[in-house]
């Protein structure tokens, strides 16, 4: 790029300062990248490697070989799990949406006046450590649990609900619960930057409040909820705790496997090429979210 | 001081040419953010047709005025009449007024005909209607080839005519501009004012105009509102209002002026001799009423002030010595000390004096004015 003497960068630092400028952020952002890639891309970099040796009592050796790739795509119930992964997950994600949309939407636009109270009381749940959570609705949910007694009591019901824990049910609801406030954040914080004039216009247009919702405030808002929605999603599909506290054999997710294969199944290739194909699967939904994203703006 | 009275019979307003519709009626419209009292009890009648600008300083109410038409506002008090009907408490969707703003506000998810197609597929019309609709308004706004682009791509220029033609498409009975030449930079603001004043003689509506650039509603405005502090202080022809100041405010917001402030020492007629300490008696025209012994100010426009004459003795000359020269290109502008103030002279290029110099400046009495002195 070519700039004519005296121009400005973007920084507003003169261009022939822009060299040192290029500089001064590769020294600040060496150790940054050194870090990340020892640790992340080093780990990465480990576990596919060992995807491809083989296990030997309790031992990995470096015999190449692509065994476990084989097992995962000639069973199906590794592939299974992963799509009932991400399908819990693409529930998770749809519920907190739907959730999330409105409160957001009513922080932004109608709590005029104690906007950061709204902020406030959408974090501090946040604060309380996931597993207390995930905890919290097996106290809720179990067959001696308080929905139970509470609905025994009132008359609804004459024997315990069965369904509510140990379920895929159980392991949406816990996700939705634990990611409907990160949804809330992000949609929260695109929302608050639509201008209000963008706004206006359309409705000075003529357009309802209705109509300037679907096709000037949801399409701007895009960005915000696909962000968080893949935050989630990745996070949900890769969950295992809830699946474990109070999911039961219904709703093992691949993450459970894969941890099994780390430890009591002992079969570490396997788990780490279960891990590839994962990320893998994942790649793609990012790549398919990006399309849509750039799509709609471009 | 108080506006003068503006009639809301829709006969005579100032200026306004007599026997059209009134397009826009303001009754009585208060609009108060708290303490703070942003449109006072203000009564505004637009005529048909007109180009009127609402001009004033930051603050002084202009901006809520239109917003309060476009139906962005609701008044606290009063009302507002669009074509004779009350439209106080309806939405700005369920009004006949577009609204250029500021920032243009151009959706930035959508081409540029889809923006200007918006207002058209909301109303219903068919989409070979629309289509054509908006290659038409695009021709008029000199946009032809950028109809698929986003409005991000497009410089700030272009952008402010896809505003135009996203508020024209709809054949609004008003259009409401606020500031929309503020962010451009000069050379493109002078173009866009002389094309603005072609869009309006070629569609023909009314078009209300919100500015605090006293040159740019001169130049564009077939009438001009002035406001300060959420109340009209004058209205009236741009030669009107250069012409026949009400008051001190308006000589020195419209054109530039010089003001000598002291008091009224004579009323006769139509005429008023104010005693300035250090520059003698002066006779200058009444702006508006005053009383003897009242604090006044003289004001004297640059161009009608004659420098080089013979001292007169009547009040309608003064002395002073010249403390700068300034070129302005056709002509120059002599700045002379006189008493503690300044009087600003037009002069030809050609004259020339040297700083320090005593200069006698004339001036014909009837084209001075004499105002009440400023606030203390």
């Amino acid at each position: 790029m070519t700039a004519a003497p005296g121009a400005r960068s973007r920084f507003g630092v003169p261009d022939r300062l822009a060299g040192s400028r290029r500089l001064q952020l590769a020294v600040i952002g060496l150790p940054v990248a050194l870090w990340i890639l020892w640790w992340l891309g080093g780990s990465y970099f480990t576990l596919l490697i060992q995807s491809f040796w083989v296990t030997d009592g309790f031992s990995v050796k470096p015999l190449w070989n692509l065994d476990s790739y084989i097992k995962i795509f000639s069973q199906d119930y590794f592939l299974k799990t992963l799509a009932k992964s991400f399908l819990i997950a693409g529930v998770t994600v749809l519920v907190a949406t739907l959730l999330a949309f409105p409160v957001a939407y009513f922080i932004t636009f109608k709590m005029t006046r104690r906007k950061s109270l709204g902020y406030v009381m959408v974090i501090v749940p946040l604060w309380v450590s996931y597993l207390v959570r995930a905890y919290a609705w097996k106290v809720i949910l179990g067959e001696q649990g308080f929905l139970n007694t509470a609905l025994m009591n009132v008359g609804l019901i004459h024997e315990p609900l069965t369904f509510l824990l140990y379920s895929p049910f159980a392991v949406i609801l816990t996700l939705t619960h634990i990611y409907t406030p990160f949804m809330i954040l992000t949609i929260y914080a695109v929302l608050e930057h639509i201008p209000a004039a963008y706004i206006e216009a359309s409705r000075d247009l003529g357009a309802g409040g209705l109509r300037t919702f679907i096709r000037v405030t949801l399409p701007l808002a895009m960005p915000g909820i696909l962000a968080g929605g893949l935050f989630s999603f990745g996070l949900a599909a890769g969950d295992f705790v809830a699946p474990l506290l109070v999911g039961g054999p219904d709703a093992v997710m691949i993450s459970n496997i894969i941890a099994s294969q780390f430890g009591a199944a002992n079969d570490w290739p396997l788990g780490a090429a279960l891990a590839a194909v994962m990320l893998a699967a994942m790649i793609v939904v990012i790549r398919l979210a990006s399309w849509v994203e750039a799509r709609s703006l471009t | 001081m108080t506006a003068p009275a503006i009639h809301t019979d829709g006969a005579s307003l100032p200026g306004s040419p007599p026997g059209r519709e009134v397009a826009v009626r303001l009754i009585g419209t208060t609009k108060r953010y708290g303490a703070l009292t942003a449109v006072d009890a203000l009564d505004l009648e637009v005529q048909r047709g007109e180009f009127l600008a609402l001009l004033g300083p930051s603050g002084c109410g202009k901006t809520t005025t239109l917003r309060m038409i476009g139906g962005f506002e609701t008044p606290d008090s009063g009302a507002i009449e669009i074509d004779g009907v009350d439209v106080t408490r309806r939405p700005p969707d369920r009004r006949p007024v577009n609204t250029v703003f500021q920032s243009y506000a151009l959706f930035p998810h959508m081409s540029v005909t889809d923006n200007v197609e918006y207002g058209l597929r909301v109303r219903g019309v068919d989409r070979a209607a629309s289509k054509r609709a908006v290659e038409e308004v695009l021709a008029l706004v000199g946009l032809q080839d950028v109809g698929g682009k986003r409005p991000r791509q497009l410089s700030g220029g272009m952008q402010q005519r896809v505003a135009l033609a996203r508020a024209l498409v709809l054949k609004p009975t008003v259009l409401l501009l606020d500031e929309p030449l503020g962010s451009l930079d000069l050379k493109f603001r002078k173009q866009m004012q002389v094309e603005l004043r072609r869009l309006h003689r070629e569609v023909g509506g009314t078009f209300i105009h919100v500015t605090h650039d006293q040159e740019e509603a001169m130049t564009m405005a077939d009438r001009i509102c002035i406001m300060r502090s959420g109340r009209i202080m004058q209205m009236g022809s741009p030669t009107e209002i250069y012409d026949e100041p009400n008051s001190r405010y308006v000589a020195g917001f419209i054109g530039s002026t010089s003001f000598l402030e002291g008091t009224v020492s004579a009323v006769d007629g139509g005429m008023a001799v104010i005693s300035v300490p250090g520059a003698g008696d002066l006779r200058a025209r009444l702006g508006q009423p005053l009383a003897v012994g009242a604090a006044a100010s003289f004001s004297v426009r640059p161009e009608q002030v004659v420098v080089g004459g013979a001292a007169t003795g009547d009040g309608t000359s003064v002395t002073g010595r010249l403390v700068d020269l300034l070129p302005t290109g056709a002509a120059s502008m002599a700045r002379v000390a006189v008493g503690g103030a300044e009087v600003v002279a037009q002069v030809s290029r050609s004259f020339s004096a040297a700083i320090g110099d005593e200069l006698v400046l004339g001036w014909d009495a009837v084209a001075a004015r004499a105002f009440e002195g400023p606030k203390q």
